[in-house]
């Protein structure tokens, strides 16, 4: 069994781990409040904005501007999806419009792959200024690009917590969310208020998808099915609790990375995300966990 | 009533559907991926040199500079990976290259070659249709410049049955351990016996060897467990699933097992391999370790690129084939020159991958210009089969392939750092040490393979 | 009065059902017809390239098929079916090696293991509904391939997991000694399928289609009527496990060699997207479904077209179905196909009822027509 010393290295870069799984997975909650679609394709969109971000930049343009089209990118695919799918799919199962967004993950992720070919020995890779900074815990290097994911966590959970509770906009969110057919009837500006929800939720998956391309890989693959280990946290909290979500998924990291010195679990460490939101689903109470069912759709 | 006419009306339409897709699957298909270059078939090709290399022109491929070949085409197959992540395709599209260069310049007597390439998505029922396509409907003679992770152990009897000896870049086990492949590459096991070789030369007190969890790991990872054994030094056998998503992790565990006194030893693709380089180097550990050791596939100038200073002299590559920035005989310029003029397929550039085909067409041309008269399967597989002591330019070594019971003609490598963005050699042609048991059966059927002269 | 009618509608029923419609006999004699031209007609038509990419066909229109059960019929969409197909090639791959059992007894063996497997994912699993309940099989998806890329494939190695890791030639997984030739093989998984397809019509017209129907159109309604869900959810799990480890079984003799990276979890996905795309309600659709997935990609990879457009072309579809479906999973549905259950309860009622003789079933109560059962 290892000693103190050799887990202590594995925290930190579990809390780092335990960051990147938050930011995508606080994303898909928050978009799941604001709009009832759980959208898979968050990484996707996240990764086709890195990834034209890097022939920009490949391409010469300032750093500050390909951040701002990778924000673009992805803003402008999720709003189009939004405003020629989202009605469509309103008054559907839950399940029914996260299939759907399955759809528009593939769609990305063969476009990805024709427009970004992978080339033998090529391998491309995005690189953020706040790497270069850092301070050292123990022996190792943190950098500011894991600071700023994790505090973009942070910052995502309790500003939108309270955007969606006490804001106008955010309120409208969560009712057409709810029921859209109701709120249309209150006088709820129901298409403005669902660009808006669709256009914050393309921002966020641009800002993650960036970080993410930064921190795990700038890789098509990697980035858009990430979005299955970060979906373990989403699970836990039920789809319901953005803290819970966030705190699951800093566990989640923090347990993944704990288990690497020990050598009989480390080739299992990968399925620490899945194992631990079964364990958590199969454990809750039935009555909590039942989702809509259809009749109610 | 009505939805039975309906679905009887649908199950009519399906089968017509299915009944003219087989009857227009059982015509020949139509000529496969084989990509041809931008090159212009006729006379005098533009001359290329690059600033610092002698110019040299590309008509040296063939026999008759300039005169295009019009006979009938000598078909040749290659099966590569493609999918997204792993792509070889660069191999055979540069053998292709070199073939559209001598198809231009007199050809093999006067017979164009035509390269058939069917790439794979590491699936394997299509490898073996893939194999099956190639030799049936395409009628292909000879296969060469064959690179997938899993096809050598897929088709290896496939080829056996048929008499084939195909010239391939292996990876797979089968590559290197049966009578009908022999590679011109040394493939994971023996670059990675290299790579952990030159660590213990540099008196590594342990030895971390970590690789991706793809097939053969086993195989792969008992050639450094030889090497070390024999050294008296420790070693930890890792292994990582890939797409790497955590790479903290990997480099921490690496680095944590490997102590200051170790060497951490790797053996993944470029991007993974990159990928965990620099979490090493952000979590500010490449120091950590006494060095860093890495399998051929490191060796690009696009990974020194994106590595950066601080690996200068502390990563050290095992590579294959000799270095093309630092070498400038003639064989060389003319790989440069073809890659230049007919290569627009070849997305990688200068590179091993690149290299790799130009030196398997090399030695298919070379093999193909000795037979005298028509090119079937069994005269051309004897010609393949009977390369002997021919220098590539591209190895250490004279290569040949020969009738043993298994292949490891290239069995001697440099070993390379990055230098400000670039590759350069950190160790001259050094011997594959014998304590590995597959290069000890190898060398006691083939013997050991001269030194190639270096021009 | 009442019974007047009743009478007529009986005499109409039996005579009906004692002669099957034309357009039904048609269907069967097309599909006769098309079965024995692919059974025989395929291996003298098409090359090797095509034989092989058409097992691969035959074993995944099985998967497609259990997919459609328990995405079509009983509403139960599966993140997971590609991990559930790997189960059933490793315990196929495994019993292959370890054991000279003839191989109709390996291919039922791994149904059965995969069957008890996918019952015992099941039995927690099903607590959860809709969206949670797909999501839970990609979770358990994800732990099934961390698992094999860990313990790997069986190689002829000894030990449980029979994995070899240093093997320099790895041995090929057997083929049944009747059809070890790539033509003899291709009709041999044909055969198997069309048993699956058997087995899965067995079910949809007896009892167990009635109840996932009434389960797939209101699930309260259906244990108000007395339907115990939960067992015929684990039924359809269970059924559809078994095809799927069959089909593994075939699988393991097609290929040879199987690799852990052979099935990855993304793979669940695009079949997801083909088998909606194929339709989840007809047979015909597990088929399609199939030909999407396999032969399509073969297609293409002969001309030379690179695969990423058909990974577009099943995202649009994905989107084209879900979004032109009337509400629910539910895709064209056909009436007459997929009745109400009152009806078509009242129907077998009537047809149980029935007696060999004419004048017997005068003799019988059966409910009247608007009486729920």
């Amino acid at each position: 069994m290892p000693s103190w010393s050799d887990f202590e290295p594995f925290i930190v870069s579990g809390l780092a781990l335990g960051g990147v799984y938050a930011l995508s997975g606080v994303g898909l909650v928050v978009l799941y409040r604001a709009t009832g679609v759980l959208y898979l394709a968050f990484g996707a969109v996240g990764a086709m904005g890195a990834l034209t971000a890097w022939s920009l930049g490949q391409a010469g343009a300032p750093g500050w501007l390909t951040w701002l089209v990778c924000i673009a990118v992805a803003a402008a695919i999720t709003l189009a999806y939004g405003v020629l799918f989202g009605p469509a799919l309103a008054k559907r199962d839950p399940l029914v419009k996260a299939v759907a967004t399955i759809g528009l993950t593939l769609i990305l992720y063969g476009l990805m792959d024709l427009l970004w070919t992978t080339s033998g020995g090529e391998a491309r890779s995005l690189t953020l200024p706040s790497d270069n900074g850092g301070f050292s815990v123990g022996q190792i290097q943190v950098n500011w690009t894991q600071v700023i994911a994790l505090g973009a966590g942070v910052v995502l959970t309790v500003g939108t917590g309270l955007f969606l509770r006490f804001t106008k906009l955010g309120t409208a969110m969560r009712a057409m969310a709810n029921d859209r057919e109701i709120t249309a009837t209150l006088g709820v500006p129901v298409r403005r208020v669902e660009a808006a929800a669709w256009l914050g939720c393309g921002v966020l998956a641009g800002i993650a998808g960036l970080l993410l391309a930064d921190l795990v890989a700038l890789d098509a693959t990697t980035l858009t099915f990430l979005v299955i280990s970060s979906l373990a946290a989403v699970l836990i909290a039920r789809l319901r609790s953005i803290t819970i979500t966030f705190v699951a998924a800093i566990v989640i990291g923090l347990l993944h990375d704990l288990l690497t010195p020990i050598t009989s679990l480390t080739n299992y460490r990968d399925m620490t995300p899945f194992v631990l939101a079964a364990a958590a689903l199969l454990v809750m109470p039935r009555s909590q966990v039942m989702a809509q069912s259809r009749e109610e759709a | 009533m009505k939805a039975n006419i309906l679905s009887a009306r649908r199950t009519i339409v399906v089968a017509a559907a299915i009944a003219i897709a087989a009857a227009g699957c059982s015509s020949s298909s139509s000529s496969s991926s084989s990509s041809s270059s931008s090159s212009s078939t006729s006379s005098t090709p533009a001359s290329t040199s690059t600033a610092s290399t002698s110019a040299v022109s590309t008509t040296q491929c063939g026999t008759k500079p300039g005169v295009a070949a019009t006979g009938t085409p000598i078909a040749l197959g290659a099966i590569a990976t493609n999918q997204p992540g792993t792509s070889f395709t660069d191999i055979p599209n540069m053998a292709n290259a070199y073939f559209a260069c001598v198809n231009a310049n007199g050809g093999i007597n006067g017979h164009p070659i035509k390269l058939y390439i069917a790439t794979e998505q590491t699936n394997p029922a299509q490898i073996a249709a893939d194999a099956k396509q190639l030799v049936q409907t395409d009628k292909v003679v000879g296969i060469i410049g064959n690179t997938s992770i899993i096809e050598c152990s897929v088709d290896s009897s496939y080829w056996q049955k048929l008499g084939y000896y195909i010239i391939d870049s292996g990876i797979a086990p089968e590559c290197y351990s049966t009578p009908n492949s022999a590679a011109i590459n040394m493939g994971p096991r023996y670059s990675s016996d290299g790579a952990v070789q030159y660590a213990l030369a540099q008196h590594a007190s342990k030895i971390v060897f970590d690789q991706s969890n793809v097939p053969g790991t086993g195989y792969i990872a008992a050639g450094p467990a030889a090497l070390a054994k024999a050294g008296n030094v420790p070693i930890v056998q890792l292994t990582e699933n890939v797409p790497i998503s955590d790479a903290d992790s990997v480099a921490i565990k690496e680095v944590d097992d490997a102590g200051p006194n170790g060497a951490v030893i790797l053996n993944f693709t470029p991007p993974e391999a990159l990928v965990i380089l620099q979490a090493a180097q952000k979590l500010g550990l490449e120091d950590h370790v006494k060095l860093w050791g890495c399998s051929t596939p490191c060796n690009t100038d696009f990974l020194a690129q994106s590595l950066g200073a601080k690996w200068n002299n502390k990563l050290f590559v095992n590579a294959e084939l000799t270095p093309p920035d630092v070498t400038n005989t003639t064989t060389m310029n003319l790989y440069k020159a073809i890659l230049k003029q007919y290569g627009s397929a070849v997305s990688g550039g200068i590179g091993s991958f690149s290299q790799f085909g130009f030196a398997e067409a090399e030695i298919a041309v070379h093999a193909l210009e000795t037979i005298t008269g028509a090119y079937t399967v069994a005269s051309v597989n004897a010609a393949f089969k009977g390369v002997t002591n021919f220098n590539t330019g591209m190895t250490c070594q004279l290569w040949t392939y020969g009738s043993y019971p298994l292949h490891i003609p290239n069995n001697e490598d440099y070993t390379v750092t990055p230098d400000n963005g670039k590759m350069v050699t950190a160790q001259g042609c050094t011997l594959i040490s014998s304590i590995d048991p597959q290069i000890a059966q190898y060398r006691s059927a083939a013997g050991t393979a001269a030194l190639a002269p270096t021009s | 009065m009442g019974a007047d009618l009743s009478l007529r509608n009986t005499a109409d029923r039996r005579t009906s059902r004692r002669r099957p419609a034309r357009p039904q006999l048609i269907k069967i004699a097309t599909i006769t017809v098309l079965l024995l031209f692919v059974l025989f007609g395929f291996p003298q038509l098409l090359s090797l390239y095509y034989i092989d990419t058409m097992t691969q066909v035959a074993v995944y229109s099985m998967v497609t098929l259990a997919l459609g059960v328990l995405v079509g019929w009983v509403g139960l969409v599966s993140l997971g079916q590609v991990a559930v197909l790997a189960i059933g090639a490793w315990v196929a791959a495994r019993l292959l090696f370890a054991t000279t059992q003839p191989y109709p007894v390996v291919l039922l063996e791994a149904g059965l293991i995969t069957m008890v497997a996918g019952v015992l994912i099941g039995l927690p699993a099903l607590r959860l509904r809709g969206l949670y309940l797909a999501l839970i099989t990609l979770m358990f998806a994800g732990a099934i391939t961390v698992v094999l890329a860990t313990l790997n494939f069986p190689n002829g190695g000894h030990g449980f997991t029979g994995y070899n890791g240093s093997l320099v030639h790895i041995p090929p997984i057997r083929r049944p000694s009747i059809a070890s030739s790539d033509p003899a093989y291709f009709r041999y998984s044909v055969i198997v399928a069309i048993l699956m397809f058997l087995l899965v019509l067995a079910h949809t017209k007896t009892k167990p289609g009635r109840a996932w129907a009434a389960i797939r159109q209101s699930e309260p309604a259906a244990l108000a009527a007395g339907i115990n869900t939960t067992l015929y959810k684990l039924w359809a799990f269970a059924l559809a496990s078994f095809i799927t480890g069959v089909a593994g079984g075939v699988l393991a003799g097609a290929v040879h060699y199987l690799y852990s990276i052979g099935f990855p979890t993304q793979d669940s996905i695009t079949l997801l997207a083909v088998t909606l795309m194929g339709g989840v309600y007809s047979m015909w659709g597990a088929v399609v479904a199939a030909l999407l997935y396999q032969f399509l990609p073969a297609l293409l990879n002969n001309w030379g077209v690179s695969a990423d457009w058909l990974t577009i072309l099943f995202g649009l579809g994905v989107l084209q179905v879900l979004t032109t479906a009337p509400a629910g999973l539910a895709i064209e549905i056909v009436e007459e196909a997929h009745p109400p259950p009152a009806s078509r309860l009242q129907n077998n009622l009537t047809r149980m009822g029935h007696c060999l003789a004419p004048w017997l079933s005068s003799l019988v109560s059966c409910p009247k027509p608007n009486t729920s059962s």
